[in-house]
């Protein structure tokens, strides 16, 4: 008798596991379950989070809840629309904004304590400063683009806008349609990757200067165009005899295009790979977008292109920033956050938050070579007058992204300065010169960083 | 009426200014308390799962034959099947025995027959073949297939033995597990007053009712003599959460519900007593059979249609499902003795029976509880059978499952639509699941506060969804400690299995258990998407009189197969004379 129990056993079995299989489930998938709109700990009957107050570093408030259990913005529209992607809107569709992204920190939830209290609130400080973040937006004057500035020694971001935006109480009707709109759910900065033009040329230098012997004794000569291989690179003008500091101030086209063939296309995958663009980075949790690259095409001048930054190029400005912020730092970042501190009341006090650091991006040797020589760029191409007081080093980037349109205008860089250890990335959508028109985009934030 | 004696307005206002002016003192009793909960929970639980799971109790023996060659083999139970199969009670390993060979079977005065299954080899009592069956006495030479082998009472000592061992396994004490439940329930009753005054009344002293319930049962039974309550304790347990869901959800049934638990344990003792007389078992197989079939007869003529099966008889203010209760006889008539399960006919009784059970439900729509009598039907018919048999059967089976399909088509189309993608249809057919899962993912391991959940709003939470109430507001360990529960009732049952005396209470037990572990996963995974909701109801948990009442009766079959020492009152004592309580007519 007893051995034909077995069935009685196995429906027993199938419980069991099926149990566990539950717990799993809740164990992986229990937050996402959580944040559904519906979840009345969580979000009100109109699908807006119950509860938390988002401040920016100084304490402004941002957006909190009213008496009435409303969700208002306390900041005047300019400030709503500069702070829209690190906020977040009313509906969770920006996805890296703090009322979604930060949800759990701000109501307090998490999947072993549960929703008890939520309705309490925490206070979350950002570590944006919200009058840079306005500079920034009324910097790009409606561009499609983003900007962003961040403590490359404390990992704290001062300053980041994506655009386009919009007012989250006024949501435009015509968002999903209109082309002015396209992406403004999108944090440019976060979740996007574009072509990086002659800012990459940072990574090749970086490769050339380890790998290739006397790189800084030789000198080039640009005609203005190079066959390589099938194919011809060119520059948009002939910039004649010049050494490494001129190529790269210059931006030479010519010189880097060669430099990368001579490399080739294993060692640049190598430093690419090492400078952490092709890595993800979590910030506080939200991932960052990885860039990609492809040197594979030896053989025609498509490495070339692709090691001044063309072709399928593709890289993040969050990873490109702290690529920056690696160089001026001697080889290794802080890991960017966003989360200054959670204060959550009558609970313990809020803990200390930590800086977390890259892993070497770059060999210290190297990263002070190429800090000098961004700082020479400055000083000879760009203009020292447009950066007072900043000990500024940076490259300019013009990307080519095909067609008709106009090139994306990069500009990235950073400040050696005691005070102001800034990394920062300027990206504008198709907005021509790199070092005219993004260039001119980071002056005025970086003048409002420093307070000059 | 009822209604304004939970609600005497003065009382509930200095209640409320109580509550108001302490509002603070409220929170923090709901922050801490609701981690109190899980540890009593298993303060409770532990020790009643150590006592029916735990020692391996020694198995009663009424007998032994003794083989020619020296040695003897224990006779365990009251029914024996001898044989060469590998499945046999008591294995005869020659090649003139046959795989069943004969069964030997103890009658309600003590007295031992042998009856030969059609053997080729024959068996023999004292050299007298036997025909159909014959008596033996102690002392008499059995031959099986050439076999002898001399049946004899077990030595005195030994006997002695086995009796002290026994006397010294018995149950352990339950008595601090109620108390932790006591304790469990006056909380409870504190955190959902305070929770939800205006619409909840003073309805939370219902669970009070509860505890006294469960008092007076263990004086009785304490009283009759018998000193197991593992099983009754989780069941306590198991209703005192389905009150509190029933009073965070819907108040006012509350009171209806403890009145089930009150029928509940009547039905229990009733049938547990009257199933210690194996005798009327045997007689009234058919009248059960007739009851199971009338019951889903009587429902498909007056049933009416509530939550998409039309398996409710309303009566006046009544409203309860027959089908709940037909499980209790379907059971009843399945699991029939072992001398007649070799009768072809019998089978083929027992599966037209089946047949008929699913044809009512089918006609009903009622998949939930189609599917638990089929998984039923073929654990007994497994039990019942064990060789060539069960494979015919569950061919059998097989083939009606095919046909209930057919008729079901529709039906399970629309279920199995959403099934395993409740998210991506949050708003239509994956409404009830996603819900439940995320409200059980808010919960935490200790969950939010009995009454203090929002899914009790979603339609069904109290029945169908029950087990995200659970995870919600009593919290995960909670929830799972509740299906493990049930698991540990079915263990308990195959444990049974090597205890049992005689083929009808371990094959009920096993049926019992079986039923209960179905319904669960039915209930518990078609919440939480793991299967398609079939809206069957969590046996003990979920709201729901008839549901309730039947849970308990259930219960009867695992207490008639706990043969440990004086522990079961729905057993005998080994003499008529060991038995204090007496009660047998």
């Amino acid at each position: 008798m007893e051995r034909r129990a077995l069935l009685c056993l196995v429906l027993a079995g199938c419980l069991l596991a099926g149990l566990v299989l539950f717990i799993l489930l809740w164990a992986v998938r229990g937050e996402r379950w959580a944040a559904s709109a519906f979840n009345r700990h969580l979000y009100n009957n109109q699908g807006i989070l119950i509860s938390g107050t988002v401040l920016d570093r100084n304490g402004e408030v941002l957006s909190t809840v009213d008496e009435e259990g409303d969700r208002i913005y306390p900041g005047d529209k300019t400030c709503r629309k500069a702070t829209l992607h690190v906020v977040g809107d009313l509906y969770g569709n920006i996805s890296t904004g703090a009322l979604k992204a930060f949800a759990q920190q701000l109501t307090g939830y998490n999947l072993i304590w549960g929703a008890f209290g939520a309705e309490r609130g925490s206070e979350l400080y950002l570590t944006i400063d919200t009058e840079l973040n306005e500079t920034a937006y009324q910097a790009l004057d409606g561009r499609k683009g983003t900007v962003a500035v961040y403590n490359y020694q404390t990992g704290e971001i001062l300053c980041l806008v994506s655009s386009p935006t919009y007012d989250p109480l006024n949501v435009p009707s015509d968002l999903e349609e209109n082309d002015k709109y396209e992406g403004a759910y999108l944090n440019r900065f976060l979740s996007s990757t574009f072509t990086p033009g002659s800012v990459f040329k940072t990574v090749t230098l970086a490769a050339a200067l380890e790998e290739l012997e006397d790189l800084e004794d030789g000198t080039w000569t640009c005609s203005g165009a190079v066959q390589i291989g099938d194919g011809t690179v060119t520059c948009a003008a002939a910039h004649g005899e010049q050494d490494i500091w001129g190529a790269l101030s210059n931006s030479c086209n010519v010189v880097f295009g060669q430099l990368a063939v001579e490399l080739g296309s294993q060692t640049m995958e190598r430093y690419t790979e090492k400078a952490g663009l092709t890595n993800s980075y979590s910030i506080d949790g939200i991932s960052t977008a990885k860039g990609s690259f492809d040197f594979t095409e030896e053989a025609s001048g498509d490495l070339a292109w692709a090691g001044v930054g063309q072709g399928k190029d593709s890289v993040n400005p969050c990873s490109l920033m702290i690529y920056m912020g690696a160089i001026a730092n001697g080889g290794k970042a802080a890991v960017p956050r966003l989360i200054q501190q959670v204060d959550t009341p009558g609970l313990l006090p809020a803990l200390p938050r930590f800086t977390h650091w890259t892993k070497r991006l770059i060999a210290p040797d190297t990263a002070e070579t190429i800090a000098e020589m961004m700082v020479n760029n400055v000083q000879t191409a760009y203009g020292t007058k447009r950066f007072p007081n900043m000990e500024l080093g940076a490259k300019s980037g013009t990307a080519e992204v095909g067609g008709e349109e106009k090139p994306h205008a990069w500009f990235a860089g950073f400040l050696q300065n005691e005070e102001a250890p800034y990394a920062f990335v300027v990206l504008v959508e198709n907005g021509g010169s790199g070092a005219d028109v993004a260039g001119t985009v980071a002056s005025k934030v970086l003048r409002a960083a420093v307070g000059t | 009426m009822l209604s304004r004696l939970f609600f005497p307005q003065e009382i509930l206002n200095t209640l409320g200014d109580f509550f108001q002016r302490y509002q603070w003192a409220m929170w923090w009793y709901t922050a801490l308390v609701r981690f109190v909960f899980p540890i009593l929970a298993l303060l409770i639980l532990v020790r009643a799962f150590r006592g029916l799971l735990r020692v391996r109790h020694t198995a009663e023996q009424w007998g032994q034959l003794a083989l020619p060659g020296g040695g003897s083999i224990p006779i365990c139970h009251w029914e024996n099947i001898l044989g060469r199969a590998p499945l046999a009670d008591i294995r005869l390993d020659f090649p003139t025995v046959s795989r069943q060979h004969a069964v030997l079977a103890r009658g309600e005065e003590g007295e031992w027959r042998i009856t030969d299954l059609g053997s080729k080899g024959g068996t023999l009592v004292n050299g007298q073949p036997v025909e159909q069956s014959a008596r033996l006495n102690v002392g008499d030479t059995l031959s099986v297939g050439g076999i002898e082998l001399l049946f004899l009472p077990l030595a005195r000592e030994e006997e002695e033995r086995l009796h002290n061992r026994r006397r010294a396994e018995g149950p352990e004490p339950m008595w601090p597990s109620l108390l932790w439940l006591t304790v469990f329930q006056l909380l409870a009753v504190l955190q959902l007053l305070i929770g939800n005054l205006e619409e909840r009344g003073l309805y939370p002293l219902t669970l009070l009712g509860l505890t006294v319930v469960m008092w007076v049962y263990y004086g009785v039974i304490r009283r009759l003599g018998s000193r197991g309550f593992e099983l009754e304790t989780i069941a306590f347990f198991l209703s005192t959460l389905s009150i509190a869901v029933t009073l965070s959800s819907a108040p006012a049934s509350a009171p209806k519900q403890l009145i089930a638990v009150v029928l509940g344990i009547i039905f229990l003792v009733a049938l547990g007593i009257w199933m210690r007389d194996t005798g009327r078992i045997q007689k009234l197989r058919w009248l059960m059979a007739g009851f199971a079939i009338g019951l889903l007869a009587i429902t498909l003529v007056l049933g009416k249609t509530k939550y998409g099966a039309s398996n409710w008889i309303i009566f006046g203010p009544f409203s309860f499902q027959p089908s709940e209760i037909a499980k209790i006889f379907y059971i009843f008539a399945g699991a029939a003795g072992l001398e007649r399960l070799f009768r072809r006919r019998n089978l083929w009784l027992f599966m037209v029976m089946t047949g008929v059970c699913l044809l009512c439900l089918a006609l009903m729509s009622d998949f939930g509880t189609a599917s638990i009598f089929f998984i039923t039907f073929l654990v007994i018919a497994f039990l019942r059978s064990g060789d060539f048999a069960t494979l015919s059967l569950i061919c059998a089976g097989a083939v009606f499952a095919g046909t209930l399909t057919l008729r079901f088509k529709p039906y399970i189309f629309h279920r199995f639509a959403s099934w395993g993608h409740a998210w991506e249809a949050a708003s239509t057919t994956g409404y009830q699941q996603t819900r439940a899962m995320s409200a059980a993912a808010s919960g935490g391991l200790v969950g939010v506060g009995p009454g203090e959940g929002w899914l009790e709003k979603i339609s069904a939470a109290d029945t169908d969804l029950v087990f995200g109430v659970l995870c919600e507001e009593w919290g995960l360990v909670v929830g799972v400690l509740a299906v493990l529960c049930i698991l540990v009732l079915a263990l308990f049952a195959t444990r049974a299995c090597r205890m049992g005396r005689s083929a009808f209470p371990t094959i009920a037990a096993c049926a019992a258990g079986s039923l209960l572990v179905v319904q669960t996963c039915l209930n518990v995974f078609g919440s939480m998407d793991l299967l398609p909701l079939t809206g069957v109801t969590f046996p003990f948990v979920s709201n729901g009189g008839s549901a309730m009442i039947a849970s308990w009766g259930l219960l009867a079959f695992l207490k008639a197969a706990d043969t440990r020492e004086r522990a079961s009152f729905a057993i005998g004592g080994r003499g008529k004379q060991n038995w204090k309580g007496g009660g047998r007519s």
